[in-house]
Parts: C-alpha cells; sequence; structure tokens
C-alpha cells in the first residue's frame, strides 16, 4: 500500500464507539485502535458486539454514537464509509457464505477482483500467486460448493485480498474449521499480511488463537472487557491453574465447586484456577479441598479462556449458577437404567459404507460406544463424520454395512430407534421464531408426552439450560451458546438414552461451552446417557472417554485421549516451544530445515522432536544462520490438538492426493 | 388407545406449530388481509364485463331528423358518443389511435330513403381488436339499426305506434337466474376469492415446508418417530385454517357487506368444500415442495401450476367450447370442481345432491396429490 | 457509473443463474408454457351453450322455432324436458346454461294473427356468458320474427314477400369489424398474452436475488466493494432482462406461427417497446426484492403485485375505459396497460411509433422510475 506519509495514524481509530438494534444495546462506549500493520484481534462470546463493531469498520453498517476514523477518514455518511472501500477489505461471518456457491474457484476470484477493477494483467499476476500461496491451484476448476470449509475460508481470504487492500476484516474466519484448516489459515494469513503490508482486524470464538494476534481486546455485553498483547492479557488476573484427577470425579467436583468459583472438568481430569495465588500456594489449597485419594495433583500453564472468565468473575459480569452439578437428577432416568441395565453397546457401526454418485464418504466404518461413555468423533472438515452420524439416526439409508443403536438394528427398526435417541444437526434446527417454550413443548408433543409429563420435563430442561426466565422469548434473539442448550435440552426431552450430537458447539463461545460439556458431563456421569459427538474444538476432544478418529470416510485411530496423546508423543518425542524475535520468518526457516509438526502460535513456534537436546542445537544452528535471534525453547505437554493435526498431516502425506 | 392418544397429540403440536409460526410473520399477516378483503374488493368492484361507455364517433352525411332520431339509440350507459367528424378517412384513424370505438357512417340522403322505401345501407366500424368487446359492440349495434328500421318501416306500412304489440311475433321473455340483474361484482368477487384461496392453498404449505428444508429444521423432525404425514399433514391443517379464516373475512366483510353476494345455500356447505378444495390444492403445493431446493424454484413451479388452474377452471372460458383435448385437462384441474361447487352453493343455493359429482373429483385429486406428497417427503433425502 | 463493474456483477449473476439448472430451465420452459397452455385453453367465444327445451306446445311451428336454435352453433341441444320442476336442477349443477320454454297455443296464436310469449331461462353466474346467450336468444327471435311478420304481411297486405321483408327491414346495417375481422378470440387473446405472460414470469426471474443475498451474507461483499448502487442493481438486473427479451421474441414467434395472429405493425418500434417492457417487469422483481426481508415475502408480493393486476387491470379482458374509476387508477400506475396499447396496436391494427409512441415513453418513464425508487430505497450501509 501507498505510505501515508503522516505519521504513525492508525488504521482504525474507535471512540466511545456505539451501536443499538432498536432497543437493544449491542456496543457501547468502546474506544480502539488499530495500528497499521497489526494483528489485532477481537475475542468474546457471541452476542458481545464483535461483528457489529466490525460491520461498521467495514462501512457496511451505520451506527449510532461516537466516532470512527478509518486512514484518518472519519466515517458518518453513506459517501464517506464508500470513501474508504476502495482500501478495505471485508469477510462476512459463516463459512463460504460471501462467496457464489456455483461459481468455480477460478470465477469467484474474477469476480471480486472484475469488481474491483484490479487491471487484467495484475489481477491474473496476483491470483497466481495467491492460488499457490494457499495451495488452491489444482481446485481452480471447482465449483465453491464442493469445496471444504478450510478451501472455502482461504478461498474468501483470497478474494478479499485481491484488491490488495490496506485494512481486512475478518469476522470470525475461522470458526467451523477442523484444527488443520485453522493452522493453516492461519499461517497462510499471516505470512500474506506480512509480505503485503497489510493491516487485520480479526474477531474469533477460539481462546487458543489469542496468541496468533499481536494484540487483541476482549469482548463481554457489547464492551471491551481488557486490551493488549496477549501477554499483558494474561498477566491481567494473578493466579495459577491446578490440575488433579481422582477416582471419585463427581463428589471431588462438587467439594471443589463449593470452594473455588472456577472448576472446570476435562475428560478424566478436573481443572481449578486459583486467583491471586501462585503455583505452589495454589496446588496446597487445592490439595486441602480434594483430601486423600487423588491419583494425580499438579499446576499448568493457565489458558486465556481461564483468565477471560476469571476476569468476567472480577468485573461481576457472570452469574455462576447457583446449583452444583451433581444434584440435579433427571427422575425419569434412573427407573430406566433398572430397567433396561447397564453395560453393553448402545451405538454400534459395522462396515458402515456410504456413496454419494461416484464419491465415496464414508468407508467401512466400524465402532462400538459403550452404555454411557462419552464418544468423540474427529476429523477435518469433509472427512465423512456427519454422514455416519445421519446414516446411524436414519436420515440417510447406508449404501453398504449396518448398525445397531440401543440394541436395535438401524435397517430393520429406524422408527424404534427413533423414538430412543436424541439428535442435535450441525446447524441449528430448531424454530427461531418460536419461543423457548413452544419449541420445548413442540418436542415434548412429538414425543407423545402427556400434558403433566411435559411440563415436568419442560421445567427440567428450562432449569437445566438455565433458560428459566426466558420462556417467552423468541428463539432468534438467542446468543449462540443458549441456542444450543435450547437445542440440546429439545433433544432430551423424551428422556433418550442416547445422544446423537454433530459438531454442537461450532460457534458457541467458552462460556457458553463449558456449561454446555458441564451438562453432557451430567448427564453421562449421573444418568448413564450414551454420547457420540463430534467437534472441531481439540479441547473438548479431551473431554471424551474415547475418541476416534476419521480421515477420507475412514477410521484411522481409535483411543482414549490421554493413549493418543501418549503414543503419539512416544512416536515422535516431545513438543517443543520455540521463542525468538521474528515468529514467522523462523518458521519458515525451521520448516526448511525438515522439522516436524512446526507450526506458528503468535510469536511462538511449536515443532515436535524426539531428542530434545539435539533439536534444540539444531534449532540454535539453524535460526543462527538466518540471524535470528533465538530466545528460548522449552518442552510442552501433547495436546490434542497435535494428536489431531499430526494424524491428518500423515495422512494427507500419505495418499492425499487419491480424495 | 394410547397410541392414537399419541397420535392425536403428534398432529395437534405439529399443527399449533405452524399456526405460531404464521402469526409471528406479521408481513405475511398483513398481506393476507389485503388479499382477502382489499383485493377482493377491488376486483369486484373494479371489472365488469359489458358494453360500457363505448367511444362512438359519427359521420352524419344526411343530418335530417331520421338520422338525429338514430344518434340518439346510441346512448349511455353501452355508448358515449365523442363527437362527430366530417370525413370517414378520421374515423379510420380515430379507431387506429383508439379513441374511438365505434363509428358510425350515416348516408346521405338516409331520411328520404327510409320514407321511400329504399333499402338503405349503414355503414358501422367497430375495433374488434378485443374480440369480446367487438362482438358485444357489433351485435348492439346491428340490433339498434334493426330495430330502428323495424320500427321506421311498420311506420311506413301504416302500422300504428300503438298496434305493433298485437302483430303476431314471438316475445322471447328473458328471465336470468341466480344473478337476474347480471351483477359483475357478484361473480367477479366470487371468483377473485377463489383465485385467491387457490394462491394460499399452494403456496403456504408449500413455502411452509420448503422453508423447513432450506433451514434444516426438516432434519431435526426426520430423527423424531414422526412418519411423513405426521409431517406434512398439519401444515395442511394449519394453512386450512387461516384460509378459513380469511374466507370467512371475506365472505361476510366484502361479499355480503359490500357487494350483498345472496348466499342462497348452505354456508356449511361452502366451508365444507373449500375444506375439502383447501386440502387438494394443498396437497398440490406440497409436491412441489418436494421437488423445489430452494423458494426461488417453488414460486416457479407455483406460477406454471397456478397460471393453467385459473385458466382452465371454466370461470373464464366456458367448458364446452374448448377443443376436447382441453376439456379432459380441466378434470384435472381442482379449480374446475370447486368453481362448479362454490358457485352452485353460493349463487345458486344448490345442495350436496347436485354437487356430489364436483365433490366426488375434488376429493379423488387432493388423496392422490397428498399421498404422492407423503410419498416423496423421505425420498427426497435419500 | 462504471461500465466494467456492472459488467463483472452481470457475468456474475449470469453464471450464478446458468448453473442453477432447474432455475435455469424454467425461466425459458414456463413463458412458453404458459403462453401455449393459455392460447388454446383460453378461449372466450361463447360457442355450444347446452340448452334444453320445456315444449308444452308441441306444433309443427314451436319445433320449427326450436329448430332454429338447435341449428345455430351458438347452442348445444341437450333435449326435451317434461316439466318444470327438472328446470331447477339442471340450471342450478350447470348441466345446462339455457331453458326454453314454449307455452301452449304457440302456433295457434301466431296463425290468428296474435303475438305469443315464449321465456327463455338464463343461468346468470357468468354474467358474461349471460349476456352473449342472451344476444344469440335475440338475435334467432328476430329473425324467427322477422319471417313470420313478413308471412302476415303477405296473407293480410297481399304484398309479395320480398316487399314485406324489404319493408320490414328497411336499413341493412353492415357492421365491419376491423382489425379482427371474424372475431377471431385466439386473434384477440394471443398478443395479449404476451403482455401477460411477461408481466408475470420475469418479475419471478428477479425477485429472489437481493432477498436471498441478505438471507445468505452474499450481499456484504456489495455493502464492502466500490461498486456503487446503481452499478449493483444494473448489473443483477441485465442478465434476466436478456433472458426476458429472448422470451419475449419466442412469445412473440408463437402469437404470429403458433396461433397466427396477425402482425401489422413495426417491428423494430415493437421490438424497442417490447424490450422497455422488459425491463420494467424484471425491475418490479428486483424492487419487490430490495424492499422485502424473506424470500417467502418476496414471493407472495410478486404474485400479487403481478398476477392480479394483470388478470383485470391491463386491459387484457376489460378494456380500461369499461374499469370503475379507481380501477382505471391502479390500471394506470401499472405499465401492464401501456403495453396492450401496443400489442393491440401493432398486432391487429398495424399501427406503430406515430399512434403508440406515447405509450411507449410512459414505459420508459415508468423503467426510470422503478430504478430510482430501487435506487433509493438500497442502501450500502444499512442500521442492521
Amino acid at each position: 500500500m501507498v505510505a501515508e506519509g503522516l505519521g504513525p495514524q492508525p488504521a482504525v481509530r474507535l471512540r466511545a464507539f456505539t451501536k443499538n438494534y432498536g432497543r437493544l444495546r449491542a456496543v457501547c462506549g468502546v474506544d480502539l485502535d488499530v495500528d497499521r500493520e497489526e494483528i489485532f484481534g477481537l475475542i468474546g462470546p457471541d452476542g458481545a458486539g464483535k461483528s457489529s463493531l466490525m460491520k461498521a469498520v467495514a462501512g457496511v453498517m451505520s451506527f449510532e454514537g461516537g466516532s470512527l476514523e478509518v486512514f484518518g477518514t472519519r466515517i458518518d455518511s453513506e459517501k464517506s464509509a464508500e470513501s474508504v472501500k476502495e482500501r478495505l477489505g471485508f469477510m462476512p461471518q459463516g463459512l463460504g457464505q460471501n462467496l457464489y456457491p456455483d461459481l468455480s474457484v477460478d470465477e469467484n476470484i474474477d469476480f471480486f477482483s472484475r469488481s474491483r477493477l484490479v487491471p487484467a494483467k495484475e489481477a491474473a499476476e496476483r491470483k497466481k500467486g495467491l492460488l499457490e500461496m494457499t495451495r488452491l491451484t489444482p481446485f481452480r476448476a471447482r465449483p465453491m460448493k464442493n469445496l471444504s470449509g478450510g478451501m472455502k475460508q482461504k478461498l474468501g481470504l483470497v478474494c478479499t485480498l485481491i484488491h490488495e487492500p490496506g485494512l481486512v476484516i475478518l469476522d470470525e474466519p475461522t470458526t467451523g474449521l477442523d484444527p488443520v484448516s485453522r493452522r493453516d489459515f492461519w499461517t497462510t494469513l499471516s505470512v500474506l499480511l506480512r509480505e503485503k503490508k497489510i493491516t487485520a482486524l480479526v474477531s474469533t470464538a477460539y481462546m487458543d488463537e489469542a496468541s496468533r494476534f499481536h494484540r487483541l481486546s476482549l469482548f463481554y455485553g457489547g464492551r471491551a472487557v481488557a486490551q493488549g498483547s496477549p501477554d499483558e492479557i494474561m498477566a491481567a488476573v494473578p493466579g495459577a491453574l491446578v490440575v488433579c484427577k481422582t477416582e471419585r470425579q463427581s463428589e471431588t467436583l462438587a467439594g471443589l465447586k463449593k470452594s473455588f468459583s472456577d472448576v472446570q472438568v476435562r475428560g478424566s481430569w478436573l481443572r481449578v484456577f486459583v486467583k491471586g495465588a501462585d503455583e505452589q500456594e495454589a496446588v496446597g489449597r487445592v490439595g486441602q479441598v480434594v483430601g486423600e485419594g487423588v491419583a494425580e495433583l499438579r499446576s499448568a500453564p493457565a489458558e486465556l479462556e481461564d483468565i477471560f472468565i476469571a476476569l468476567l468473575r472480577e468485573k461481576g459480569l457472570v452469574v455462576e449458577s447457583s446449583r452444583g452439578v451433581s444434584d440435579m437428577t433427571d427422575s425419569a432416568m434412573p427407573a430406566r437404567i433398572e430397567e433396561e441395565g447397564r453395560g453393553g453397546a448402545d451405538i454400534e457401526a459395522r462396515n458402515l459404507v456410504r456413496d454419494f454418485g461416484g464419491f465415496r464418504a464414508v468407508d467401512g466404518v466400524s465402532f462400538r460406544v459403550e452404555r454411557g461413555e462419552i464418544f468423540g468423533l474427529l476429523g477435518a472438515n469433509g472427512a465423512g463424520k456427519s454422514t455416519a452420524i445421519k446414516m446411524l439416526v436414519g436420515l440417510l439409508p447406508p449404501t453398504a454395512g449396518t448398525g445397531y443403536v440401543a440394541g436395535r438394528s438401524m435397517l430393520q427398526a429406524p422408527r424404534a430407534i427413533r423414538e430412543r435417541i436424541g439428535y442435535m444437526s450441525q446447524v441449528f434446527s430448531l424454530y427461531t421464531d418460536l419461543t423457548v417454550v413452544e419449541n420445548i413443548r413442540l418436542y415434548a408433543g412429538i414425543y407423545g408426552l402427556d400434558r403433566g409429563r411435559s411440563r415436568q420435563r419442560t421445567d427440567w430442561i428450562l432449569e437445566m439450560t438455565e433458560l428459566a426466565g426466558h420462556e417467552d422469548q423468541r428463539t432468534e434473539s438467542l446468543p449462540m451458546g443458549v441456542r444450543q442448550r435450547l437445542a440440546l435440552g429439545c433433544a432430551l426431552v423424551h428422556g433418550p438414552r442416547i445422544l446423537f450430537l454433530d459438531e454442537p458447539t461450532s460457534g458457541v463461545d467458552p462460556i457458553g461451552r463449558r456449561r454446555f460439556w458441564d451438562i453432557l458431563f451430567r448427564l453421562s456421569r449421573n444418568e448413564l446417557v450414551t454420547i457420540l459427538i463430534t467437534t472441531h474444538y481439540m479441547g473438548e476432544a479431551e473431554h471424551c472417554d474415547h475418541l476416534a478418529l476419521m480421515h477420507g470416510g475412514k477410521i484411522v485411530a481409535d483411543a482414549s485421549p490421554g493413549e493418543m496423546k501418549r503414543r503419539l508423543a512416544n512416536e515422535t518425542g516431545g513438543l517443543l516451544e520455540v521463542k525468538t524475535d521474528r515468529a514467522a520468518e523462523a518458521m519458515e526457516a525451521l520448516r526448511e530445515a525438515g522439522f516436524q509438526g512446526v507450526s506458528i502460535h503468535g510469536r511462538q513456534i511449536h515443532l515436535l522432536a524426539p531428542d530434545r537436546e539435539a533439536a534444540e542445537h539444531r534449532i540454535r544452528k539453524v535460526l543462527a544462520e538466518k540471524n535470528i535471534a533465538l530466545i528460548a525453547v522449552s518442552q510442552q505437554p501433547v495436546t490434542m490438538e497435535d494428536v489431531f493435526v499430526h494424524h491428518v498431516m500423515a495422512m494427507e502425506a500419505n495418499g492425499g492426493k487419491s480424495r | 388407545m394410547t397410541a392414537l392418544l399419541v397420535w392425536l397429540r403428534r398432529l395437534r403440536v405439529m399443527t399449533v406449530k405452524e399456526l405460531l409460526q404464521f402469526s409471528r410473520d406479521g408481513a405475511l399477516i398483513l398481506f393476507m388481509v389485503y388479499a382477502f378483503t382489499f383485493d377482493i374488493y377491488l376486483a369486484g368492484s373494479g371489472v365488469h364485463f359489458e358494453l360500457k361507455s363505448a367511444a362512438t364517433v359519427i359521420h352524419d352525411s344526411d343530418r335530417s331528423s331520421a338520422s338525429r332520431e338514430l344518434i340518439d339509440q346510441f346512448r349511455p350507459p353501452s355508448f358515449r358518443i365523442e363527437g362527430t367528424i366530417e370525413r370517414g378517412a378520421e374515423g379510420t384513424r380515430l379507431l387506429d389511435e383508439g379513441k374511438a370505438m365505434v363509428v358510425l357512417d350515416i348516408p346521405p340522403r338516409f331520411q328520404e330513403s327510409l320514407l321511400s322505401g329504399a333499402p338503405t345501407d349503414l355503414q358501422i366500424r367497430v375495433d374488434a381488436s378485443n374480440s369480446v368487446l367487438g362482438l358485444f359492440a357489433a351485435n348492439f349495434c346491428s340490433r339498434i339499426a334493426e330495430s330502428f328500421g323495424f320500427q321506421a318501416g311498420l311506420k311506413r306500412l301504416g302500422v300504428a305506434p300503438d298496434r305493433v304489440k298485437y302483430l303476431p311475433r314471438v316475445r322471447n321473455a328473458y328471465r336470468v337466474w341466480f344473478n337476474p340483474n347480471q351483477n359483475d361484482t357478484w361473480f367477479m368477487s366470487i371468483a377473485e376469492l377463489l383465485n385467491i384461496i387457490t394462491l394460499f392453498a399452494i403456496l403456504l404449505p408449500a413455502c411452509a415446508m420448503v422453508r423447513e428444508k432450506e433451514r434444516g429444521t426438516v432434519e431435526q423432525l426426520l430423527v423424531t418417530p414422526l412418519t411423513s404425514f405426521q409431517i406434512m399433514f398439519p401444515k395442511v391443517l394449519a394453512m386450512a385454517a387461516v384460509i378459513l379464516a380469511g374466507t370467512t373475512m371475506s365472505l361476510f366483510g366484502v361479499l355480503r357487506y359490500c357487494f350483498h353476494v345472496p348466499f342462497r345455500g348452505s354456508i356449511l356447505l361452502f366451508y365444507a368444500v373449500t375444506l375439502l378444495y383447501v386440502f387438494t390444492t394443498a396437497g398440490l403445493g406440497l409436491v412441489i415442495s418436494t421437488l423445489a431446493r430452494n423458494l426461488g424454484q417453488a414460486g416457479m413451479m407455483a406460477i406454471i401450476t397456478y397460471g393453467p388452474m385459473i385458466f382452465l377452471s371454466g370461470a373464464w372460458s366456458p367448458p364446452e367450447a374448448m377443443p376436447r383435448f382441453i376439456r379432459t385437462m380441466m378434470l384435472l384441474s381442482p379449480l374446475h370442481y370447486y368453481i362448479d361447487a362454490s358457485y352452485g352453493v353460493l349463487l345458486k343455493g344448490a345442495g350436496i345432491n347436485l354437487l356430489w359429482r364436483s365433490i366426488l373429483g375434488m376429493g379423488a385429486l387432493g388423496g392422490t396429490l397428498f399421498t404422492l406428497g407423503v410419498w416423496r417427503m423421505r425420498r427426497q433425502f435419500e | 457509473m462504471n461500465f466494467k463493474r456492472i459488467l463483472a456483477v452481470t457475468s456474475r449473476e449470469a453464471r450464478g443463474m446458468v448453473r442453477d439448472k432447474l432455475f435455469f430451465a424454467m425461466a425459458f420452459i414456463v413463458p412458453a408454457l404458459l403462453m401455449l397452455t393459455f392460447g388454446y385453453g383460453l378461449s372466450l367465444d361463447v360457442m355450444h351453450s347446452p340448452l334444453a327445451a320445456l315444449d308444452y306446445d308441441r306444433t309443427s311451428m314451436s319445433r320449427d322455432y326450436l329448430h332454429r336454435f338447435m341449428d345455430s352453433p351458438a347452442f348445444s341441444f341437450r333435449g326435451y324436458l317434461k316439466s318444470e320442476r327438472q328446470i331447477y336442477p339442471l340450471l342450478a349443477s350447470g348441466t345446462v346454461r339455457a331453458v326454453l320454454i314454449i307455452p301452449e297455443h304457440f302456433q295457434q296464436n301466431l296463425l290468428a294473427g296474435r303475438p305469443a310469449a315464449v321465456q327463455t331461462l338464463i343461468d346468470g353466474t357468468f354474467p358474461f356468458r349471460a349476456q352473449t346467450v342472451k344476444g344469440y336468444v335475440a338475435a334467432i327471435n328476430n329473425s324467427f320474427n322477422l319471417r313470420e311478420l313478413s308471412l302476415y304481411l303477405c296473407r293480410t297486405r297481399a304484398m309479395s314477400r320480398r316487399r314485406a321483408l324489404a319493408g320490414l327491414e328497411p336499413i341493412k346495417a353492415q357492421v365491419r369489424c376491423l382489425y379482427n375481422r371474424n372475431l377471431r378470440s385466439d386473434w384477440s387473446i394471443a398478443p395479449r398474452l404476451m403482455m401477460m405472460v411477461m408481466m408475470i414470469c420475469p418479475p419471478f426471474l428477479t425477485a429472489m436475488g437481493v432477498v436471498r443475498e441478505k438471507e445468505t451474507g452474499a450481499i456484504y461483499n456489495i455493502y464492502s466493494s466500490t461498486i456503487t448502487r446503481g452499478e449493483y442493481l444494473l448489473g443483477k438486473l441485465t442478465p434476466y432482462v436478456v433472458v426476458s427479451i429472448f422470451n419475449a421474441v419466442v412469445l412473440w414467434l408463437i402469437a404470429t406461427e403458433v396461433f397466427g395472429a396477425p402482425f401489422r405493425g413495426g417491428r423494430l418500434f415493437f421490438f424497442a417497446s417490447s424490450v422497455l417492457y422488459v425491463i420494467c417487469t424484471t425491475g418490479m422483481g428486483l424492487i419487490v426484492s430490495v424492499l422485502v426481508g424473506t424470500q417467502v415475502a418476496a414471493s407472495l408480493v410478486t404474485f400479487i403485485v403481478t398476477v392480479v393486476p394483470t388478470v383485470f387491470y391491463s386491459g387484457m379482458f376489460v378494456p380500461i375505459s369499461s374499469l370503475s374509476p379507481s380501477g382505471r387508477v391502479v390500471a394506470r400506475l401499472l405499465p401492464a396497460m401501456y403495453f396492450t396499447n401496443i400489442v393491440s396496436g401493432c398486432f391487429l391494427k398495424g399501427v406503430g411509433f406515430k399512434v403508440l409512441w406515447s405509450d411507449a415513453a410512459v414505459l420508459a418513464i415508468y423503467a426510470a422510475a422503478l430504478f430510482m425508487l430501487g435506487y433509493s430505497r438500497f442502501h450500502k450501509r444499512p442500521a442492521s
């Protein structure tokens, strides 16, 4: 871009910015500066006002109060907004929703470059470069609707960048993407922005992406709760995180909840954030509450999510549910447990196959889910997870193979199965024009509950989903997280013994996701509900008792999360975190040097190396050659995300071209 | 017994759901009220199928008392004398420009010939580019000329005007039944009501179903124990209720109150027939909804079916004047039966004993369409 | 206005349209299909009206009178009735549309030089049909009377038949039906159908355009780009105008070749006015799309603003002059009426620009006004 030459004028300057929708206040009094060439992040739950702010900056929505300057131009009318649009690129929320599904990759890009009046020769050059960079070149002729989610978002990025804007505004570009695609997207984005000296304003629902930003702002309830670099924000709430593992998880959890405000279950682990304490003190205090019989108890690095929630609590913005986890049981459940007994497989897939035309979406999938287990089905976008679930719930007939749900064959007894299962599809599928309670009553009636039972279940669901008080609110006005809880409630209205959840938390903010998992955990542990779930949040995958990883329609790994991580650690060694002064260049260098699993996380680089000593030595050498200063190398525990990325990369390297 | 209770409960909650969703769409309700009241009022009050104020231009080359007497016969409301012209060619121009519909050329010595008994030619030019009006105007004009000539002839033959009625002639007294004044308003307002009912009966259930497909809510329904019938039928039930409410508004608010349409038959029978018709047509809408993937496609398919249904209904073109092939096609248009039945009930006071054929035809069509829709319902997703 | 940007929007829209195969196919099939079904199915000729007779006289004269009805193509005789009680069910069920009742002493009265009364009962449900039937009855009755009277005059005044007839009918009315000599309804309807089909179909092509983009979020590409409002609307409209112009040509061919309607006007003028008309009708769809919020609403509103007025207020069946004052105002607010003038002028009357320029001018103004309305209602920086 052309330099302004007028000193360090920020790309975006907001003062006391306010946006209302009728009487609803979406954003109130936000001050914010985005400096030139920085990546500025907006993080916060749904309905926090991120999208409204971004739309206003992009000049596609008017606002009510405060001032907004973009590149020094005051935006206060349609005309002034038009005047800066030449230098802006905007990508709205939603997977590929701003693209044209029937048009090919090429045609989509051409439309954007032609509508932006990019000269033909330059457009062709840029397109070539961007397609190379995003590795979309082989798919140029493919209609956009047939691309995977990750490819759609990269194409969206290419289209947004084709006119080389000075500022790009990306609204949740990674929502709904699997971890590999997300990593890929971020890598591509950071390289492109650096090369073209572009400023970016990006929002995300993934807390773990915070490290990707130079500076960020935490949003909640239309206000910026905290602003600064990731490190500054991490230091905003002093405290330490303690993790522990016990046999009697439910009881321990209940005990911890009485003494600590921030307790969370993650698979077999309990996580406690102790505010204002250092590591030793925190471990000690948790140890006191938990008492004897703890398998493991140690401190762990806190995550932004912990800090965010602590911050909100500090400001009195989060109201905790008054009830403990274990003291709410579903009256319908115990009787059924007696009746149907414990143990045995509740879901079983046997060599399921499904073809769409000539394309095999699911290719011989088999797995077993035991009664009361939380079973996670992982995989990149388009790996065949949803198709497998749709076959099991009877939405799609299988091309070959069979399955058993609740002890009945899915081929012979689909109706009997449908009476015993609950299902949440990927897209929100309740009626947005009905109120909360109307939706619940509808499903109660569909499952044939009589009046008394219907009332009882409605009360139970309202209580469980903490929606009491919102009964008469239209579903469309609820934030995403609350909607998803309601959808879960509706799927549970008849007290099913098996739940199928297809990406139920996609696009839900961290607080919403925590609450959601609290419910799932309760259902599984207290009421022995069997749960089959798919997710792109690797943090959530850790909650599962058992995981199956799908790729290209096949199951490529099938084990518990701990087992999977152990195997990866054995196979490839540990995870090293490298801190340098120039992260992006360092990453390129390390990748060229042949390190495995190199990825960038803000200013840090992660890579996999079997022998720490030798690896550190090589890293120093490689970086020294490029004149990059090495600040630190440290060992990190392997996460589920590393497992996922490793598997998918390995599969793609093996035979990815076959698809 | 419990199975039946559960079945009924499912039907009830699904129907209530549809009604609630309808009630939340303010724009749709507003539009519906407009269609069932104002639109029908406009159609009923604005349209008349008769020769009215036909612009008439006179080219009088005789300028006698006889010619003036003849001109006097071209009276309102059917005719409106626009003026006189001097040359015949001017008439052609006025006709071309659409400023005149009828040009009357009275030849020179018109009165003289009339008195002498010599035959006279009277030229009347009529714009027939609209064939219906052309026909009306042509017939009307020749009748005026003939009867004027007849009177003049009798006078010349010495028959005193007061003796004319004793001549041996056939006096054909018409009696128009069911609508003695041939009030177009009655016909038009009922026709429009039926059109609106048809429009809503096709589009409302089709849109409700396509919307569920587009938003993905139908998936959630498909994994519940609901059968295809239980998913589709409540939409029809709910929309039938909505349409009957609109019909009531129209019947009493517009037809009776504004236009004084006599309801000669049983209103209850009319409601029953309407209900059956809504089911039949909604079946068609549901079949459309299983074929269309988005509302754009659904809208296009709706016009393809709606247009021909209206024109094959027999309200516009008399069935007996149509080629055999078209007459057979009409048997496939549910509106054809409905028109017969509803005019029968409302204007003619016919009962079920006269209308059973139409009712049976409608029922058979409806059953077939609905079965087809239910059959396609689950299949379309596979 | 930047032509390249308009072209970019147009070619994108065109590609999207072509790729939705079902929609694209329907865009061409629906107009032609409507034209053919209506053209064949919509005959306004009232012919072969079913008729029954109740003859109390049963004489040669009464049979002679009835035969005049039986032989006329206007009626189709369905048989003799036995009693008056049979009449109501037949008329009420629509089995017959008219019943002739000939009382006793019909022949006797006439032969005695006295008038005779006959009654015709007509089903008035469809007033237009009743009107026509009345006309036929009067014509047949008149010709019978003329013969009877002339015979009577022969007998009583010792005149020759010819003189008697000439005396009773001194004026020969020569009615010339201009433009459509045989009063063929298909000639008269086919060109008007062109008007109607081109009113109903094009708005449906465009009505979903903007709403769908609003619903999916693709509209933000436009909001956030440098494409101006006018460029967007023009670009969006163009592909559908092109499709509709093609359809107009097809419809013209159907009207002239299949239905044989005579086209006597100037082709160039007619083509130019058709283009203007098509811009108006596609534009109406686009306006609906800009104004409403959901696709359901868009399809219903389009239906009502196009189908209903075209049937009643376009001059299709009912000439504008026969409308009530309020109806005439409605008609003047819609483009259909002006195009009806052009269609019937160009097809049957063979007039052209000289006569019809004002109608074409109104269409052009209408197109411009629609565009201005869309332009003022479409904003790239809405409040929500």
